[in-house]
């Protein structure tokens, strides 16, 4: 307890978040699930969060060891209205990345962030 | 001081339980038994943190543990073991001293939370010291008279002992009197914060005061009796026994509502001074309550319900946990003590008497101790800088401190009282050192663990209401165990019982979040943590109406499957049609004859197609071109008949041998003021003429000043010359191209021969507007200038001529005026005579097409000029002359040539010798060799002119420099005819034969006089000789059409520039046979 405790404080390269693997994981799932979706006020909510923990998990296994992973999903309607996102981050920025997504269809619109923050 | 406490109590631990036993007395009521039991359960584990730390003296955290889990073991049987102890502990005696050391222990808490209160008033210290003094006075004073009353009384003797205590009654009750007035100023003080709780606790320090004024009575009495030290020791413990319990069990009933309602109040109020403050005044009331009648239960009851309270803000504070602990210990002790003191009153007067005699011997130790209290004061104030500073508390604290000063003196005394105990106290400094050994860090385990127990403690103590920062507190403790920490907390709230597994749980965790922690803050020291930018995740761009309804409405029933414009033929549905493409071709313009063309089509066909156009096109050409050429030629001859005709009628009278006169339009801008050198007229084309204007002297303003320029006219066009050709140099000579009119050739002074392409289209030359009148000046289209130097004249060119064709003979009078004969291709020689004699020949050869770009290798040749003179053969034709006629006349320079018009071989120059030469150009022996004067010496004569006669080809006039006419045959070497005198000497300039007359001829001599001969009416004088004074003629030229006779007549040029044909008359025009038979007869007379 009192030796002086060696951190690992940048992950392993080949560990590390790589928005483009994240990217891809997001793009498939939400394909899949929302290509043929409507938008429904009742519904989406529950599709919203269970699309969430579908992409975390799916990200969990793609490896990124002692990586905290906050998943953001967001689904809206399309009716014609202008829309602007913005995310901003206080963390590190040597490990810590995010990766995002969008995607449209006729009647909905859905951005999926997943944020990745390292554990030291 | 601290550490000799800690050992002690650990020495007694096991004994506190042990002390636990008597209240188990069957006797006791079981309400009672209960609440000691519960205060008890407060007790041990106030206990279990004060024995943890009795093991920082370097104890090893294993053994820590042990302990714990022995603790723990230990209070599960706690009960049991409670009474199994009971029975091994010694005797009453033992526990009585033990009970005494604890006392001191307590004693010693005591003044070191004083310090701690004093510390706080640093500046009421002063004050309180007066007071203290004052109070030590009063004190004195008490001692006095308690002394005299006692000398007194042993004086009085015993038996009067009772009206003494009568007396000492009074004197106690006034004591008490003073003393409560003084109470009572204090308690007023206080009342604002005490006020509920004061009549209650007034009523029962009425309640209290009899007993106490009694035992003090009593004490009296024992003064008197003078009691041993011993003796009173060895009752002590049986009067704590014999102590009622019932006005036990009203004291604990009290303290216990006080303990809650202090708590209670305290929850209440604020935490800190408020709080605290009214812990004071509690303290304060308890203490008025009780200071006379119980003094050491008193002090222990306030200093440990301070503590308690003090014990509530501050959990940290370690040392009071301890003390706290101990306290309650030494408080039960006192409370059992008192006890029993109080079941014997004599026994007890006894002892107060002790303690009061014990108070006058100490009475000069006051000082001492006060100032060992300030000393020891003195380092805790650097010692607990860290325990509260709360300024809440004023006058009233500092009071109490007085108060407290007070009572301490009197614990003082119990000290002293029980130094023989102190034999026991060596045996503590082995723990001391382990416990020193500790290491901080393992200390602040050790605390951290305590600090869990302590909130443990307490929210078992206030499971109802439980303040809400311990929660947060315990929230940071509690985490994972919260679940089991209801549970047990359940469990406590039945049997008031402690989880030491859960607060061991908790220390776990707090220890886990601390180490977190201290990562943390290692970490954040690597680390960067930075405000990323501003992600834009998603960017929606409003739409507009329109494109709304499109997409919701605009395409319901259609779909736009592909857009396809033929860019990049891309692989899907190419809508438009297959692009037909066809190769046609266009020229402007036309060339052969053809605007526009398809390849594709059949060759014949092609052919047959371009030779219709061919054909059209070639005839409405030339048709145009002759029918523009008549219709201007008529008009021109309609205006000319008019104006000669009335000119006839005015100038009759001009020349005899005329019959009309046209004047051609000389009068341009450009020809003003050139004298005409040279009249000239085509063979063929007999209306065709050209005329030679010299070029000026000086150079004036127009353009063309210093050229030559030769004009070529259409006598029946009068109006302006067709075309105008212009050259550097002075022309000497020139001649048409034989047939049509279509080439100029001439001879020049600088011994050049050049040549002009009349064919060529006028867009060619330079052309320039003068006057308001277009004119176009044409540059020779082949000059022979420099380019041929070596094969070309180094002189002047005398005479240049075309090369008769033998076949043509006499067939060129019927060549048509506008022949549509192609005149390309056509091949002729030319032959151009210098002043040296050298005769070239020239082939003149039509290119077939010009070249714009001009050519490399004929240097002569104008850009697109079609028309060249190739050279073929050069001629010297000036033989030397006989030594003999060397001597008298020179050099012989040749004047000019002729060719024999039937045969291009045969050559005859004209030379300054007077005579002519007859040459060949191929070596042939030509006889004879020249032709001459009658006279046989040669005389230096120029012949200056020299002419066939167009009927009789072998017969030839030669005019000479003298004015001398010589009529000659080409046979005879000798003249057919000579007239030496027709001319008065002037010098002949021109000589020509009639073109429709064969026995007239026209002579023009220097003296511009004309003379027409006519052989037939006279051969020895000319028939006219007209003079023209007013305007010299310069120049002549005999024009007429010998196959049509309907005109000739003369060019005549004049000095001042114009230029007047002069139709002859009729009978100069007509020829008739009488002329040949005239011409026959003179040959016949010569030979």
């Amino acid at each position: 307890m009192d030796t002086s405790d060696a951190y690992i404080i940048r992950p392993n390269h080949r560990h590390k978040f790589k928005p483009a693997v994240v990217r891809e994981c997001i793009r498939e799932i939400v394909r899949e699930r929302l290509s043929a979706a409507k938008y429904d006020p009742k519904e989406v909510s529950e599709q919203s969060r269970s699309l969430a923990d579908c992409v975390r998990d799916k990200v969990k296994c793609a490896g990124f060891d002692r990586y905290k992973l906050v998943v953001q999903v967001v689904i809206g309607e399309q009716r014609g209205q202008g829309v602007k996102m913005m995310s901003r981050c206080l963390w590190d920025a040597d490990t810590d990345n995010y990766a995002e997504d969008v995607f449209f269809n006729d009647s909905l619109f859905c951005v999926v962030t997943v944020f990745g923050i390292y554990y030291y | 001081m601290r550490v000799a406490g800690n050992s002690s109590w650990r020495r007694h631990l096991g004994k506190i339980n042990g002390f636990s036993e008597p209240e188990k007395d069957p006797k006791r009521p079981k309400e009672m038994h209960s609440d000691r039991d519960s205060e008890h359960v407060d007790n041990s584990v106030r206990k279990r943190g004060d024995h943890e730390k009795k093991h920082r003296g370097g104890e090893s955290t294993e053994r820590r543990h042990r302990d714990i889990e022995h603790d723990v073991k230990k209070e599960g049987e706690n009960t049991r073991g409670r009474r199994d102890e009971d029975g091994g502990n010694a005797g009453r005696g033992k526990e009585s001293s033990q009970d005494r050391r604890r006392d001191k222990e307590s004693d010693r808490q005591k003044r070191i939370d004083r310090y701690e209160i004093e510390k706080k008033y640093v500046d009421d210290h002063r004050e309180n010291r007066d007071r203290r003094r004052d109070r030590e006075e009063h004190h004195r004073d008490r001692e006095k008279e308690t002394h005299r009353d006692s000398k007194k009384e042993r004086t009085k003797g015993s038996d009067r002992r009772e009206d003494r205590e009568k007396r000492e009654e009074r004197h106690r009750d006034r004591e008490q009197m003073e003393r409560e007035n003084k109470r009572e100023k204090e308690r007023r003080r206080h009342e604002r914060s005490g006020e509920g709780r004061r009549d209650e606790a007034g009523k029962h320090h009425r309640e209290q005061r009899d007993p106490q004024t009694e035992r003090e009575r009593h004490q009296n009495e024992e003064d008197r009796r003078d009691g041993g030290q011993k003796r009173h020791e060895d009752r002590k413990d049986s009067d704590r026994r014999q102590r009622d319990f019932s006005d036990e069990r009203k004291h604990k009933e009290e303290r216990e509502r006080r303990h809650k309602e202090r708590r209670h109040h305290d929850e209440r109020q604020g935490l800190k001074g408020s709080g605290e403050e009214v812990r004071h005044h509690g303290d304060d009331r308890e203490r008025r309550d009780k200071d006379r009648k119980h003094r050491d239960e008193k002090d222990t009851e306030r200093k440990n319900q301070e503590r308690r309270g003090k014990e509530e803000e501050e959990a940290e504070g370690k040392h009071k946990h301890r003390k706290h602990g101990e306290e309650d210990d030494a408080q039960r002790k006192h409370r059992e003590r008192k006890h029993k003191e109080e079941e014997e009153e004599e026994e007890v007067k006894r002892n107060h008497q002790d303690g009061t005699s014990a108070k006058t011997s100490a009475t000069d130790n006051v000082m001492e101790a006060e100032e060992v209290f300030s000393e020891n004061w003195r380092h805790d104030v650097k010692d607990k800088e860290d325990t509260e500073e709360s300024l809440a508390n004023d006058e009233e604290s500092a009071e109490q401190e007085y108060e407290d000063d007070f009572e301490d003196y009197e614990d003082d005394f119990e000290d002293m009282d029980e130094e023989e105990e102190e034999e026991e106290e060596p045996l503590h400094p082995e723990e001391d050192e382990k416990k020193e050994e500790i290491s901080p860090q393992r200390k602040k385990e050790i605390e951290a663990v305590q600090r869990a127990i302590e909130e443990e403690n307490e929210r078992v103590g206030t499971t109802q209401i439980r303040p809400r920062r311990n929660r947060e507190e315990e929230e940071e403790s509690q985490k994972g165990s919260t679940g089991s920490e209801l549970n047990q907390r359940k469990v406590s709230l039945k049997g008031r019982f402690m989880d030491f597994v859960a607060a061991k749980k908790r220390e776990v965790n707090k220890q886990v979040a601390t180490k977190q922690k201290k990562r943390s803050t290692e970490l954040l020291r690597l680390i960067d943590l930075d405000f990323s930018q501003t992600f834009s995740l998603l960017e929606l761009q409003p739409v507009n109406e329109y494109d709304m309804y499109i997409r919701n409405f605009g395409t319901a029933n259609t779909k736009q499957a592909y857009v396809q414009c033929n860019e990049d033929n891309a692989d899907r549905d190419i809508q438009t049609e297959e692009v037909e493409t066809c190769e046609k071709w266009t020229q402007h313009p036309p060339e052969r004859n053809r605007a526009c063309g398809d390849p594709n089509l059949s060759q014949e066909v092609q052919d047959t197609a371009r030779n219709a156009i061919n054909f059209d096109s070639k005839r409405l050409t030339s048709f145009l071109r002759s029918a523009s050429q008549v219709m201007v030629v008529l008009l021109e001859d309609d205006r000319a008949e008019r104006n000669s005709l009335r000119k006839l009628k005015t100038h009759a009278d001009t020349l005899s041998f005329s019959d009309g006169s046209l004047q051609l339009n000389t009068t341009l801008p450009f020809l003003h003021g050139r004298h005409i050198s040279l009249v000239h007229f085509s063979q063929v084309q007999r209306h065709t003429m050209m005329s030679v204007h010299m070029r000026m002297s000086k150079a004036g303003a127009t353009l063309f000043d210093s050229c030559t320029v030769i004009c070529i006219w259409n006598i029946w066009e009068p109006s302006r010359p067709q075309k105008i050709l212009v050259y550097e140099s002075e022309v000497q000579c020139c001649c048409f191209s034989p047939g049509k009119a279509t080439l100029v050739f001439a001879g020049t002074s600088v011994g050049s021969v050049v040549l002009w392409d009349l064919r060529e289209h006028a867009s060619d030359h330079y052309s320039s507007i003068i006057e308001g009148e277009e004119w176009n000046f044409r540059q020779p289209t082949f000059s022979t200038d420099a380019v041929l130097a070596c094969s070309g004249h180094s002189s002047c060119v005398t005479s240049v001529e075309v090369l008769p064709s033998s076949v043509i003979g006499g067939q060129r009078l019927e060549v048509p005026l506008l022949s549509s004969e192609d005149s390309s291709g056509l091949s002729f020689q030319l032959a151009s005579l210098d002043e040296n004699g050298v005769l070239n020949f020239w082939v003149v050869v039509e290119l077939s097409k010009g070249d714009e770009a001009g050519s490399l290798t004929d240097l002569g040749l104008r850009p697109g000029g079609k028309v060249k003179l190739l050279h073929s053969a050069r001629l010297q034709t000036a033989e030397s002359p006989s030594p003999r006629d060397a001597v008298k006349t020179g050099p012989i320079q040749t004047m000019l040539f002729k060719f024999l018009p039937t045969d291009s071989s045969h050559f005859f120059i004209g030379t300054n010798m007077g005579a002519v030469h007859h040459r060949t150009s191929h070596g042939l022996k030509a006889r004879p060799k020249s032709y001459r004067f009658q006279e046989v010496e040669v005389r230096p004569v120029d012949v200056s002119s020299l002419h066939f006669s167009p009927f009789k080809p072998h017969l030839f006039l030669v005019g000479c420099g003298d004015g001398s006419v010589r009529l000659h045959t080409v046979g005879r070497e000798q003249p057919v005819a000579q007239w030496t005198n027709s001319t008065a000497g002037e010098p002949v300039v021109s000589l020509q034969w009639s073109n429709t007359r064969p026995s007239v001829f026209c002579v023009l001599d220097a003296a511009s006089n004309i003379h027409i001969w006519d052989l037939s009416k006279n051969d020895a004088e000319p028939v006219f000789t007209e003079r023209v004074h007013t305007d010299r003629v310069t120049a002549m030229a005999v024009f007429g059409d010998s196959s049509s006779q309907t005109y000739s007549g003369s060019a005549l040029a004049h000095a001042s520039g114009k230029i007047v044909l002069q139709y002859f008359t009729g009978n100069l025009s007509v020829s008739s046979s009488a002329d040949e038979e005239k011409l026959e007869n003179l040959m016949t007379e010569a030979f």
